[in-house]
């Protein structure tokens, strides 16, 4: 089945990882909206920049890129029908911070304690991703205008958490991070290199090159693309239904999605410290240590479950060295735990084998199920975002530096809230209990939690325990969007929703 | 009435079926329980405390005293009961999900059954006949079936080893020490609270729990 995507259709942050394509830079805007006239007219004006998805051709590519959501607050301030508000999913309507239980945000991610913006209503967001900060802020220049236009129909929000601690900034920055040459980097604060496998579907372009260890596995060992309903509204997903999470009308679903905005600090102070002891008592070095945590190499995201160890990342690096691009991406994709099935290569526990499982939750049993992933497939997200801030000393949690999580599918409740809920926080579906992934996981300062390094079945080793795990990562505000189509944003720009 | 008591959740599905297709339903049953592959992916899930499926016919309801009226039924009756972890969704997703052969196997000749694929007809068939749970008792409610599962070889394997070892050199102690923790490499899970999967579940119990303390 091969499908076309209406590329003019959709926003292009679904499609599209901007920071594949050279944005280095991105700016998010949060806006109340006050009057609903008025409103409504701010978001026509804003649609005439909204970036599409279409396919760029090198000397197409704007400098900047503009894309909009709204909560369910928003939608309901823009007067959008109850008819229409009604179809609209649970979770969606609870917005981030009614889900605190769901998502494990306790203790120092509890909402309360979040950035001030996220104790105000929000109703808009609005990103900007530009390719240097010059055209990012040219554009936020526009933005402003709008807003000064709108006559009170809507106001820019402030109480972004700043360098100095004080939560009064209008705006959210984020920057991919660069090294000492000054080069770009798609590196994270913690060291590690970040967006490698993101899920591939159905109508993108390029399928073949990308969906080896990113699409969903097949009986026969292949990979194909998800179905395109997995993370766009009106599109048949992978239980042959089309998403249960879309109101009506179609045309106010169709090619529209939901979006989790998530702002996650990194304690790096807690981090370095934490990975200085725990290699103290781990056999092997640091390195792989770091690598088991996630199960990719920081250096190069090399897989660890095919460098399982020093020896054998020295020889994969060679290999690397000597292969051609496209090569280079292979191996760092395509790859799966069949021959792992007990984590002795790449810990159950590793970061990307609880968010992505491959065929892993078959635990060898041939055949067990419909498809290996039949419960990896459904629970797929689309990752976007960029680090925001800089680490001014290593040795320090504070400050403000961290990581811009945003997540794009059809159903947050079944996809991204699974995921954190079941995989990062909990363990049973990998029959590990309650221990929580290692970096990710709201570990309980007062209670810390273990996780378990296997080793080769019947080696007569024994495995390796990673204890006294810190929270290494705290949420500091977020909320569900809604990403309407661009004929949707019309609609609603134009108040001529109606679902009769 | 809530059907989750910690990790686990109760569930009922009770199905018309033709009375007169009930043998094919009690063939299905006898093949599938003599031949236990066909139940390798249910297994596999590892997420069901038990399961059982039962077919009640036309006459076989409890008649338990002679003030209760007769019934006449049209429908013979396929009782399914399960005890699971996690939520709903979650338990009902990964059986459309991981096997949706087997499942349209058992409930195939059951009335208006819509089969798993696509999902949301499954859903609605399910919510539709299903019997919520008016009481449910759960002794140890941090236990998922993995747990029980795990607790159970480690605690045979502690006393096997305990056994053995009483003898032993430090050196063979401490190398049939690692055996063992090898051979329970992934038994270790710690055993703490449910995550929270359902809100209004949640904060039922909130409720009770706020109610009883202040008695």
């Amino acid at each position: 089945m091969t499908q076309n995507l209406e590329l003019t259709d959709i926003q292009g942050n679904i499609v599209k990882a901007y920071g594949a394509f050279n944005f280095t830079k991105a700016r998010y805007l949060f806006l109340r909206i006050d009057n609903g006239d008025k409103g409504r007219e701010f978001v026509g004006a804003v649609t005439t920049k909204v970036t599409s998805a279409v396919r760029w051709e090198k000397n197409s590519m704007p400098v900047a890129t503009t894309n909009i959501g709204f909560t369910f607050s928003g939608l309901q301030a823009l007067e959008l029908p109850t008819a229409s508000l009604m179809g609209f999913p649970e979770e969606f309507v609870m917005g981030m911070k009614g889900r605190k239980d769901i998502l494990g945000d306790d203790g120092p991610s509890d909402p309360m304690y979040w950035d001030k913006i996220w104790q105000e209503t929000v109703h808009i967001w609005l990103s900007i991703n530009g390719q240097s900060i010059e055209a990012v802020d040219e554009r936020y220049q526009w933005i402003l205008k709008q807003i000064e236009a709108s006559d009170g129909g809507v106001t820019l929000l402030t109480g972004h958490r700043g360098e100095k601690d004080e939560d009064n900034l209008p705006y959210q920055d984020a920057s991919v991070l660069y090294d000492a040459e000054g080069k770009p980097t798609p590196k994270e604060h913690f060291g590690y290199t970040d967006g490698i496998g993101d899920a591939v579907f159905e109508g993108q372009t390029n399928i073949q090159a990308r969906v080896l260890g990113r699409g969903k596995l097949t009986r026969s060992g292949h990979w194909e693309p998800l179905a395109t309903g997995e993370f766009l509204l009106g599109h048949v997903d992978e239980a042959m239904d089309y998403p249960q999470t879309a109101p009506t009308p179609k045309l106010l679903a169709h090619n529209g999605t939901y979006m989790v905005y998530r702002k996650l600090h990194e304690n790096v102070g807690s981090f370095n410290r934490f990975l200085d002891e725990q290699s103290k008592v781990f056999p092997g070095s640091k390195e792989l240590l770091a690598a088991k945590f996630s199960g990719r190499w920081r250096d190069n995201g090399a897989p660890v479950v095919n460098a399982p160890d020093d020896a054998s990342k020295a020889e994969w690096d060679k290999n690397y060295a000597a292969a051609d691009f496209a090569g280079q991406k292979k191996m760092l994709i395509d790859f799966t735990y069949n021959d792992d099935i007990d984590g002795a290569k790449c810990p159950i526990s590793a970061h990307i084998r609880r968010i992505n499982p491959r065929g892993s939750l078959e635990y060898g049993v041939k055949d067990a199920y419909e498809r290996p992933g039949a419960l990896v497939d459904r629970r797929r997200i689309l990752r976007r975002g960029l680090p925001y801030g800089k680490v001014k000393d290593p040795t320090r949690d504070d400050g403000n530096h961290g990581i811009i999580f945003m997540a794009l599918n059809a159903d947050i409740k079944r996809q991204f809230e699974f995921v954190q809920q079941q995989w990062i926080n909990y363990a049973n579906d990998f029959k590990e209990g309650n221990d929580k992934e290692v970096l990710l996981g709201n570990h309980d300062a007062k209670n810390p939690g273990k996780v378990v390094f296997q080793v080769e079945k019947g080696s007569g080793k024994a495995p390796h325990f990673v204890n006294n795990i810190p929270r290494l990562i705290e949420a500091r505000g977020g909320d569900y969007f809604f990403i309407p189509s661009i004929t949707a944003l019309k609609m609603i720009a134009g108040g001529i929703v109606d679902p009769t | 009435m809530s059907n989750i008591a910690g990790k686990a959740y109760a569930m009922n599905v009770i199905t018309p079926i033709r009375w007169y297709k009930v043998w094919i339903n009690r063939l299905i049953f006898k093949i599938a329980l003599s031949k236990p592959s066909t139940l390798k992916g249910l297994v596999t899930l590892s997420l069901i405390h038990y399961a059982r499926w039962v077919i009640i016919p036309r006459d076989g309801f409890p008649h338990l005293d002679s003030s209760q009226p007769k019934e006449n039924l049209n429908y013979a009756y396929m009782l399914f009961f399960s005890n699971f972890n996690g939520s709903w969704d979650q338990y009902v997703d990964s059986f459309t999900f991981a096997i949706p052969a087997g499942l349209d196997l058992f409930w195939k000749w059951n009335v208006r059954y819509p089969k798993s694929v696509p999902l949301s007809p499954f859903h609605k068939y399910i919510r539709h006949n299903q019997i919520d749970t008016s009481h449910y008792y759960n002794a140890y409610p941090m236990a998922a079936s993995n747990d029980v599962k795990s607790a159970k070889k480690l605690k045979q394997a502690l006393i096997n080893f305990n056994a053995e070892s009483a003898s032993k050199t430090s050196e063979e102690f401490l190398a049939d020490y690692n055996r063992l923790l090898n051979y329970l490499q992934h038994d270790f899970g710690e055993m703490r609270a449910t995550p929270i999967v359902s809100l209004a579940a949640h904060a039922v119990k909130e409720r009770y729990l706020k109610s009883h303390a202040a008695h």
